[in-house]
């Protein structure tokens, strides 16, 4: 995707993305038990795929609570720094950049920090979150209307689709060297870290790879 | 999942994405190699969690049908694909993969 002008096509598959994802995350959780109130609340509230299939991984593997919210803490914690880098780009008033640092996901800040003044950062952003709000909430409904009629959505190649997607939105920053160099050595120090760290450290030690991409020219 | 366990996953999830935007972020702001360090924080972070989701099962390394879709992925991106083909593409890739 060309990061200057996401365009209709492109919010529309990236709300599809999150229909997978809220699917996703619905069926494990309906596969589990876990009522509809709470799946709802949690969609509402906790607000973060990742962090609720943390969870689910650590109490699937005999964790108790306090790991389960542990490794969900951790895998959130990327949103920490995402909104961090939302911060010096956004502009605003303190109301809406509280706003804005609620629904920090890793599309809608990808794609808003490549855009080049605050007009555009702001209007990418609301405009990438809604289209992957509207997939999420779909996404939730359709998991909860189907639930264990599509519990294998790995066959459908579901699993494949937010990888994907979350590769496409970096696209920019893949053809900058540093940005390259942040993403190879982000990825490998995480994928180091993943048999031996608990779950979502590995994906917060990749801010190495943004030590060393600091000393790669920018070109 | 319990509502003890919703309660305080979103005192996380909320709580570390307000401490970004007001604690941590203005601290980066303040200098040109930090401001620029924060440019390429997402290139990091999405980067490993592209990776773990593609190549982690339950904290230990997999090489499986997902990575066939994360190679169709690239590939396409690098293309400059449009990002529908891109999805589709790679969710296609890695069903296929897995029938085989």
């Amino acid at each position: 995707m060309e990061p200057s002008t996401p365009g209709r096509a492109d919010l529309a598959t990236l709300g599809l993305t999150y229909f997978a994802v809220g699917v996703t995350v619905t069926v494990a959780l309906v596969d589990r038990g876990v009522s509809t109130a709470i799946i709802l609340t949690a969609a509402l509230v906790v607000y973060s795929a990742t962090s609720e299939l943390a969870f689910l991984a650590v109490h699937d593997a005999g964790g108790g609570l306090a790991a389960g919210v542990l490794g969900g803490w951790l895998v959130s914690s990327r949103f920490g720094l995402l909104a961090t880098s939302l911060n010096r780009r956004f502009g605003g008033s303190t109301l809406l950049r509280a706003a804005a640092a609620l629904n920090a996901f890793d599309p809608n800040v990808a794609l808003a920090v490549q855009q080049p003044d605050e007009p555009s950062v702001r209007r990418v952003y609301w405009r990438t979150t809604a289209a992957l709000l509207v997939g999420w909430w779909t996404g939730t409904a359709a998991g909860l209307l189907l639930g264990n009629v599509v519990s294998d959505s790995a066959r459908w190649g579901l699993d494949a689709v937010f990888p994907a997607a979350l590769l496409a939105i970096i696209g920019g920053l893949l053809r900058r060297r540093d940005g390259l160099a942040a993403a190879i050595v982000g990825a490998v120090v995480c994928l180091s870290l993943v048999p031996v760290a608990p779950a979502g450290l590995p994906i917060l030690a990749s801010v190495v790879g943004v030590v060393i991409a600091l000393a790669v020219e920018r070109r | 999942m319990t509502w003890t366990a919703v309660v305080l996953l979103t005192i996380g999830t909320a709580g570390l994405r307000l401490l970004g935007m007001f604690a941590l972020g203005p601290v980066l702001g303040r200098r040109p190699l930090l401001a620029r360090a924060a440019d390429l924080l997402p290139a990091a972070v999405v980067a490993a969690l592209v990776a773990q989701l593609t190549f982690a099962t339950a904290g230990s390394l997999v090489i499986d049908a997902r990575a066939g879709g994360l190679v169709v992925a690239g590939v396409l991106v690098w293309r400059r694909a449009p990002f529908v083909v891109v999805v589709i593409a790679a969710a296609a890739a890695t069903a296929v993969l897995r029938a085989l």
